[in-house]
């Protein structure tokens, strides 16, 4: 999740989900084509354009909060607190937004 | 507007996508509360031309936005400053900060004006990104409708903790009423663009379709059409760690 090597973490395709998401938001065309292929591979059409809709959704609602400066919302914020240590997430600058709230 | 095409994907794209895309572009077509259907086209054209802006890319490079100077190249049919807000937005959301902000704001840009903004930009960057993903051309931006602003902004917004004011959901009442989603709580994500009504509405039937229903989004069962939760939820962290968003 933070870039480190794949493991199994007991989520169906999740290699190729994880690449082609990579792919996606940061590469060029060539590699987004190589792990669409990978990925058309394992999942039915249908799956395949549903990633292509979270893709999307998630660039959408990760620029609303960051442009907009909301806070995590305090009953989520004490349901992730692992996952947030876990995934260091307040080496995001955008973490500022919360820390700043009382 | 002309229908948008997906023939090129070679496989079917369900219903509810295909009435969301187009429900965006409608909306960003028309006129808004604060910017005309005229420039609000402009700032969703801006937005893409932001994608290979040699100003954007060398800020994202450096160690901070600040720290590189230069000019952005656009489509020169908005003045600077939004310029640089939308390319921003659009290109480094994940280092955008509170004193940027108040910035942005002392530069000319009204908090609504901003949010209005924020939610072109944003909309169809999310359309332009399932095009990317199933190698779709990105679809052509609409004819702006014309007509004037309606400067509606809602009595209920308050500051509060939030850069921008916010309407909090017991608050959303008469022209508000239906503004947020049926759900058993409205997360501040759907509460972030409430200064402009109809840009919620939109972000959330939108998030309806390519994700999941406010209301559902707690439910551990529920999952968007052919993903399993894990699935989903795997997808989603791993574009907002890699767009470095903590919400």
């Amino acid at each position: 999740m933070n870039g480190e090597a794949i493991s199994d973490v007991g989520v169906a395709h999740a290699a190729e989900l994880l690449a082609f998401t990579e792919a996606v938001m940061r590469g060029d065309d060539a590699w987004v084509a190589r792990t669409r292929a990978a990925l058309r591979a394992v999942l039915s059409p249908e799956a395949y354009v549903a990633v292509a809709a979270i893709i999307a959704a998630f660039n959408v609602v990760d620029r609303v909060a960051d442009a907009t400066g909301i806070p995590l919302d305090p009953m989520l914020l004490g349901m992730s607190a692992d996952v947030r240590d876990e995934l260091q997430l307040e080496r995001f600058a955008s973490s500022a937004n919360t820390r700043e709230t009382p | 507007m002309d229908d948008l095409d997906y023939s090129a994907v070679g496989m079917p794209v369900r219903h509810e996508l295909r009435a969301a895309h187009r429900l965006i572009f409608e909306h960003v077509r028309a006129p808004g509360n604060w910017w005309t259907g005229v420039q609000r086209v402009a700032i969703a054209a801006e937005a893409r031309r932001a994608t290979s802006c040699p100003l954007c890319r060398a800020r994202k490079e450096g160690l901070s936005p600040s720290a590189v100077s230069g000019e952005h190249v656009d489509t020169g049919a908005l003045p600077p400053n939004v310029v640089d807000v939308v390319h921003r937005i659009r290109t480094d959301p994940g280092r955008l900060s509170h004193a940027w902000f108040e910035g942005v704001v002392a530069a000319g840009l009204d908090a609504p004006h901003y949010v209005e903004l924020v939610a072109v930009v944003t909309l169809v960057t999310g359309v332009d990104f399932f095009c990317r993903s199933l190698g779709l051309a990105s679809f052509p931006l609409p004819d702006p409708l014309p007509g004037t602003p309606s400067c509606h902004l809602p009595a209920s917004a308050r500051p509060g903790t939030a850069w921008v004011p916010m309407i909090a959901p017991e608050d959303a009442t008469g022209p508000e009423a239906d503004m947020y989603p049926p759900a058993p709580f409205i997360p501040n994500i759907v509460r972030a663009l409430s200064l402009v009504p109809d840009a919620v509405r939109t972000l959330w039937r939108s998030s309806d379709a390519h994700y999941l229903p406010v209301a559902e989004i707690g439910n551990p069962a529920a999952r968007p059409a052919a993903l399993d939760r894990m699935q989903t939820e795997l997808i989603a962290a791993r574009v907002s760690a890699l767009n470095e968003c903590f919400y």
